[in-house]
């Protein structure tokens, strides 16, 4: 139950996005992989996940994935319940495992994993954002993957939403022992949830380390980071 | 002073648009030959989701019914308003009614109908799909391992082939309908006059090739609309041209089916 990445290698026409990146993530593990926007986090959970094709290097992941998409991505003409459940309705080899009663049941289970209950027959236009992405932990979670990616999931929601969200990734962690990547540039999810850390930059990895590594600001792309500095090794317009 | 380079003359410029459209045009009819292998054999293997394909069919039958006889409808009525009057003075008053049902059911039902449904039903699913794929829905699809053409493109293609059909026979009988009472108004040819000549114009031949046409205009609309949405990049803007597309691509290839009809049958 891990991912393992080896010098992956992905092109945008003649633009290198992903240049020759490696790192593994184990069982029961979160890898923060961050950076500033349009350093090419999203396109490598987009990789490991199999919606575009790598042109180099090799992927291995084991058991079943699931993504928390930046905004939710929840099926908007169904309603919540029908979205948790989508994967146990509509997927081959799940279609006829489940009962319509053992279905509702696991909806209502996956929703209170997730803090929500008495929303199944909502709409997503009639949720919060926050209620939004929690329902799409619990959609994610339906299937009991062993990996978990998240892109940004924090990103525009308020501090408190953020850190409930927070608080969710961690204990999906420790009742799911799956290996997760948290896609963010926030620094409280980084602090809050990562294990650890990679920082990437025009597609290149420039840090490897712990959170704790990261706030000591060793090198000058930490320092930047951190400090959200304008000067510095990374040009945001080159980004 | 600018500087002057090849890429900055207009006929360059325009070079590259019409290489741009090329490629566009190219790969869109690669995507829907691809698409429509696809879906067809998951109909043959009966990878059906009838809970979906009853929604669709209602959506493609039932909303697209009101504007689809009135089209039709009102159509007939025209034709019927501007030939009676004159064959009646020409003594032909008796052929008033074939002209019309011939009309309605070789050419004007399935052709009205269908512009009815591109623009109701066809910019609707496009629209849809588009709106998904930008959103990232269709990426979600994909990640929970549910096949996104068996989800979204079986059961729009599908109520397409299934209710093009009916909404065709109801469309014809309102706009032979209306023929009639329109020629009675406007020339006073007696309605018994007017539906003998329909009897006596229709033969089946018309009547079997209306409806495979049916079959095959409600199949095209429904998967261009479906491969158009599914296509789509960018934001709002992808999605408007996902729409227009689906609409311009549909009207075409309606048109282009309606011509080798007529050259296989009744040339």
């Amino acid at each position: 139950m891990s991912i393992e990445v080896k010098n992956l290698i992905k092109r945008f026409d003649e633009k290198t996005v992903i240049d020759n990146i490696s790192f593994k993530v184990d069982s029961g593990e979160i890898l923060a992989i961050v950076g500033f926007s349009g350093s090419g986090k999203s396109t490598v959970l987009k990789l490991i996940c199999g919606l575009i094709d790598k042109d180099g290097g090799e992927i291995k992941t084991s058991g079943d994935i699931a993504m928390v998409f930046q905004y939710s991505a929840l099926i908007d003409s169904l309603n919540v319940a029908d979205n948790i459940s989508f994967a146990l309705r509509e997927r081959k080899d799940l279609r006829k495992k489940y009962t319509d009663a053992q279905i509702r049941k696991i909806v209502r289970e996956k929703l209170a994993l997730v803090g929500l209950s008495g929303v199944e027959s909502k709409y997503p236009s009639e949720l919060s954002g926050g209620m939004q992405k929690r329902v799409s932990f619990a959609r994610a979670i339906v299937t009991e993957p062993n990996i978990i990616l998240y892109d940004e999931p924090t990103a525009g929601l308020d501090p408190v939403s953020s850190t409930l969200i927070e608080d969710y990734i961690v204990r999906l962690k420790e009742e799911t022992h799956a290996a997760s990547i948290v896609v963010t540039h926030q620094m409280s999810t980084i602090m809050r949830t990562a294990d650890k850390i990679i920082m990437l930059y025009n597609g290149k990895v420039v840090f490897t380390g712990t959170p704790q590594d990261l706030m000591r600001q060793d090198t000058p792309y930490t320092k930047q980071f951190v400090t959200a500095s304008l000067d510095g090794p990374m040009k945001m317009l080159q980004g | 002073m600018r500087e002057f380079t090849l890429k900055s003359t207009i006929t360059y410029k325009l070079y590259r648009q019409l290489i741009i459209q090329l490629e566009d045009f190219l790969s869109t009819i690669g995507d829907i030959v691809i698409y429509a292998k696809e879906v067809i054999s998951l109909i043959l293997k009966r990878e059906l989701d009838w809970k979906e394909i009853i929604e669709q069919c209602a959506r493609f039958g039932v909303s697209s019914l009101p504007i689809t006889l009135s089209i039709v409808g009102m159509s007939s009525v025209i034709v019927a308003m501007q030939v009676a009057g004159e064959m009646v003075k020409q003594g032909a008053g008796n052929y008033v009614g074939m002209l019309v049902a011939m009309l309605i059911v070789r050419e004007d039902g399935i052709i009205m109908s269908g512009f009815a449904i591109i623009s109701m039903i066809g910019s609707s699913i496009a629209s849809e799909i588009a709106t998904m794929r930008v959103t990232e829905q269709i990426d979600a699809i994909q990640v929970l391992k549910v096949n996104p053409i068996r989800y979204l493109f079986v059961p729009r293609v599908l109520s397409g082939v299934l209710m093009m059909p009916p909404v065709l026979v109801v469309a014809s009988l309102v706009g032979i309908v209306g023929g009639g009472v329109a020629s009675h108004l406007a020339s006073g040819l007696s309605y018994r006059a007017f539906f003998e000549s329909v009897w006596h114009g229709l033969f089946m031949k018309d009547m079997n090739v209306a409806l495979l046409k049916a079959v095959v205009f409600g199949f095209t609309i429904a998967l261009i609309s479906c491969v158009c949405g599914y296509t789509a990049k960018g934001g709002a803007r992808g999605v408007g041209e996902a729409t227009t597309k689906a609409v311009v691509w549909s009207f075409v290839a309606i048109v282009l089916w309606d011509l080798l009809f007529s050259v296989i049958f009744f040339f």
